[in-house]
């Protein structure tokens, strides 16, 4: 009876919110604004390509003035350059609009530094000024060491690493990319799932249909047939997001766009460095799936001692704001994994599903530690959600007022007095 | 006898300080139509919210069937809250249908039965309309469609006609009727004293949470005053020493009779003073008048606000 129940009222949350044209026309606005961001950027990127190309065409011609004999005319005529006589003149020459640029190098140019004088060119196309004189200098000076292979270590070179742990090369960067979704995944599921589960009491309650629901079905099967329906719903709404990525991935001029990273990750994989770690991937599985759980509790308790939705809403950023708060602290909690700061974001259950979801993905934690916080979050998780359902039943009837901390207690008591439950 | 389909027993539910219901007992046998009476404030919803397990109660024991209400159990109870509330976002077959289904009805049934219930109090043209666009009557009947909708052996009804037109209270009356007709044991909450004297076998009158009357509907008219007459007439009543007034209106007239008073002597002595008698029935207290007694001024007071 209560088994069919469940199924009965899943059904009837999954087929009302996706009857629902407003559930479509949201859902849809998304991969929509998607494609028309990545248009714009797909557009706009080939323009300024076009445009950067076309400036690197364009010769730059400028004056310098030159007191400390580093600069190599020959070098300053291949930028564009040509010496003036006295700085002054060059530069009231740029203020007045008779020449675009003047380079003015002291005789001591590290200690007195160089000094430009420019056109504006807007605040984003200006610093090619500073990259004339950089470029100035540092060629000329290359050209008088005159020994390119020692010159060239200036301009920058690659390191590659390989990293041994316990006499298998450790997994690195890559390893942590798939236990890391689903810190990504927590992300989305709270940002697009949070107001549906807010509803879940607050529906009930908003429209007084508790005390008929309450008579017909018992309030867990109700809450947990709903928790499971907007879940539903959401998968249903993630696959309409792939949608467009599958696209994409399908339009080849737009594989460039999206596939660079999915490339480099398929090269670091060749490379054999994004090995699969599947302990971590499974713990951040858990961690995931008991982090929703207690978070769709928390909403759920919180729908059923508000009385609106608005009165919810401003609740349920708090603990939004709680629940993703260590991202901030993250650098630090990374550097002193064993700090008492660190240990408290840790095993907080507000905090440790961001905390341990991020420190099991780049393993700053050991998996025994991890799965500690494991059982923590879903001990939290049940307590939530029983805390939520009983809530609900003792709370549900006050429709227009909040519950005053006396009745949450008493609501938290009332198992051990009430034989039905 | 067999088990009482509703037994309260010492039943007390206190607000904070505040007691709403106090040491209350009452029975309920199956197939009878019970009348919860009380002015607004006596705790007659805090009674029916307790036995249904939304409220908990402070002290006592309150039974459905012999055990406390468990809906997953006793899945053939309908109940009509008196705070109305459905699903208003959604269309009116679909959340009849659910709540059929909840009820243990397979889809299919619960669609048809809701379908044909519709037909029968108007609605049929509203089966896929949003709840929400109906008027309060119109959420009103189809919320008691969805209280009766797998005939349940046991209505709890709290003040099913507030807010309905006469035609719609008849229409809503006449619902109930079969539902008892068929077998169905009633509880029902009401203001209205007529529907008292026509439907309920008993009834109880509860007075600051506490017992006030309980008994059939002849003994309580009995225990609140002696045998009255009523009776419509012209011309003017005389006053008399065996008689005293207790309603008196244009036309219409309630005399409460002094002890060893019979009806017929009333008639003889109001003929002979000329009173044209239309009509003349000698009968109990009616229930209006056992209420306003036992009630008095702050019934009217709530009335009037
Ligand atoms: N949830 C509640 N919290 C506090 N007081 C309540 C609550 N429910 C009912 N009461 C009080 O209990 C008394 C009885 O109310 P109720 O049973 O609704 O009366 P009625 O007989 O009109 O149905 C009233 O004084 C009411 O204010
Ligand atoms: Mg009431």
């Amino acid at each position: 009876m209560n088994a069919h129940n469940i199924g009965t009222v899943i059904a009837f949350e999954v087929r009302r919110t996706l009857a629902k044209p407003s559930f479509w026309i949201a859902t849809l606005s998304v991969p929509l604004l998607m494609a028309l961001l990545f248009g714009l950027s797909f557009f706009s990127g080939a323009s300024a390509a076009q445009s950067s190309l076309e400036s690197d065409a364009e010769p730059v011609t400028f004056t310098y003035t030159d007191a400390s004999g580093i600069v190599d005319p020959s070098v300053a005529a291949g930028l564009g350059g040509t010496a003036a006589a006295d700085p002054e003149a060059a530069a009231a020459a740029v203020r007045e609009g008779r020449s675009a640029l003047h380079i003015d190098i002291p005789a001591d140019p590290v200690a007195e530094g160089v000094h430009v004088v420019g056109e504006d060119l807007g605040l984003m196309e200006s610093g090619r000024w500073t990259s004339v004189a950089r470029a100035l200098l540092t060629q000329s000076a290359v050209a008088r060491i005159d020994e390119p292979r020692l010159t060239s270590v200036l301009d920058g070179f690659t390191v590659t690493s390989e990293l041994w742990a316990g006499g298998a090369p450790a997994p690195g960067w890559g390893a942590a990319i798939a236990p890391a979704l689903f810190l990504v995944l927590l992300f989305m599921a709270v940002v697009m799932l949070g107001q549906q589960m807010l509803n879940i009491t607050v529906e009930e309650k908003e429209n007084r249909v508790t005390e008929m629901i309450l008579t017909t079905v018992h309030p867990s099967t109700l809450i947990i047939g709903k928790v499971i329906g907007v879940v539903l719903v959401g998968i249903v709404q993630g696959l309409v997001l792939l949608v467009p990525l599958l696209a994409m991935a399908l339009v080849p001029g737009l594989t460039s766009l999206v596939g660079a990273p999915a490339a480099e990750m398929a090269d670091a994989a060749a490379a054999g460095q994004a090995a699969v770690d599947l302990p971590r991937v499974l713990m951040g599985a858990a961690l995931f799936l008991a982090s929703f759980v207690l978070f769709a509790g928390i909403l759920v308790a919180i729908g059923a001692v508000m009385p609106s939705a608005k009165d919810a809403g401003s609740a349920f950023g708090s603990v939004i704001i709680a629940m993703f708060l260590p991202l901030y602290a993250l650098p630090l909690v990374l550097q002193t994994p064993e700090s008492v700061f660190s240990r408290v974001l840790t095993y907080f259950p507000l905090t440790a599903p961001v905390t341990t979801l991020t420190r099991n993905a780049v393993g700053s934690i050991e998996l025994w530690q991890a799965g500690l916080v494991l059982a923590v979050i879903v001990l939290c998780a049940v307590l939530a959600l029983s805390l939520g359902v009983r809530l609900f039943r003792e709370g549900s009837i006050a429709y227009d007022q909040r519950l005053s901390w006396k009745d949450i207690v008493r609501a938290t008591r009332s198992k051990a007095t009430n034989p039905a439950a | 006898m067999s088990t009482p389909a509703i037994e309260v027993t010492d039943f007390t539910m206190r607000f904070g300080a505040r007691t709403a219901v106090d040491h209350l007992s009452f029975d309920v046998r199956p197939g009878e139509t019970f009348g919860l009476l009380g002015a607004n404030g006596s705790g007659k919803t805090t009674t029916i919210r307790a036995l249904l397990g939304i409220y908990t109660p402070t002290a006592g024991t309150l039974h459905v069937e012999g055990r406390p209400f468990d809906p997953a159990h006793n899945s053939s109870l309908g109940y009509l809250p008196e705070e109305r509330g459905l699903y208003k976002k959604e269309k009116v077959i679909d959340v009849m249908t659910y709540f059929g289904q909840l009820k243990g009805m397979p889809r299919a049934e619960a669609a048809l039965w809701s379908t044909y219930y519709l037909e029968r109090v108007g609605l049929a043209s509203h089966a896929t309309t949003r709840l929400d666009k109906l008027s309060g009557g119109q959420q009103q009947k189809v919320q008691l469609g969805v209280t009766i909708m797998d005939n349940p052996t046991i209505l709890v009804l709290d003040e099913p006609t507030k807010g309905f037109d006469p035609v719609n209270r008849r229409l809503l009356l006449d619902i109930v009727e079969d539902q008892r007709r068929g077998g169905a044991t009633v509880v029902i909450i009401t203001h209205q004293m007529d529907e008292v004297e026509r439907l309920c076998d008993r009834v109880l009158l509860l007075k600051d949470g506490r017992a006030e009357a309980y008994g059939t509907v002849p003994e309580v008219q009995d225990a609140y005053g002696g045998r009255t007459v009523r009776l419509h007439h012209g011309g003017p009543l005389p006053t008399s020493t065996r008689w005293r007034p207790i309603t008196t209106e244009r036309s219409y007239a309630e005399l409460e009779l002094d002890a060893g008073v019979e009806p017929r002597d009333v008639l003889r002595e109001l003929v002979d003073a000329g009173v044209d008698v239309r009509s003349f029935d000698a009968s109990r207290l009616s229930m209006e008048q056992v209420f306003l007694k036992v009630y008095g001024h702050a019934a009217q007071e709530e009335v009037s606000a």
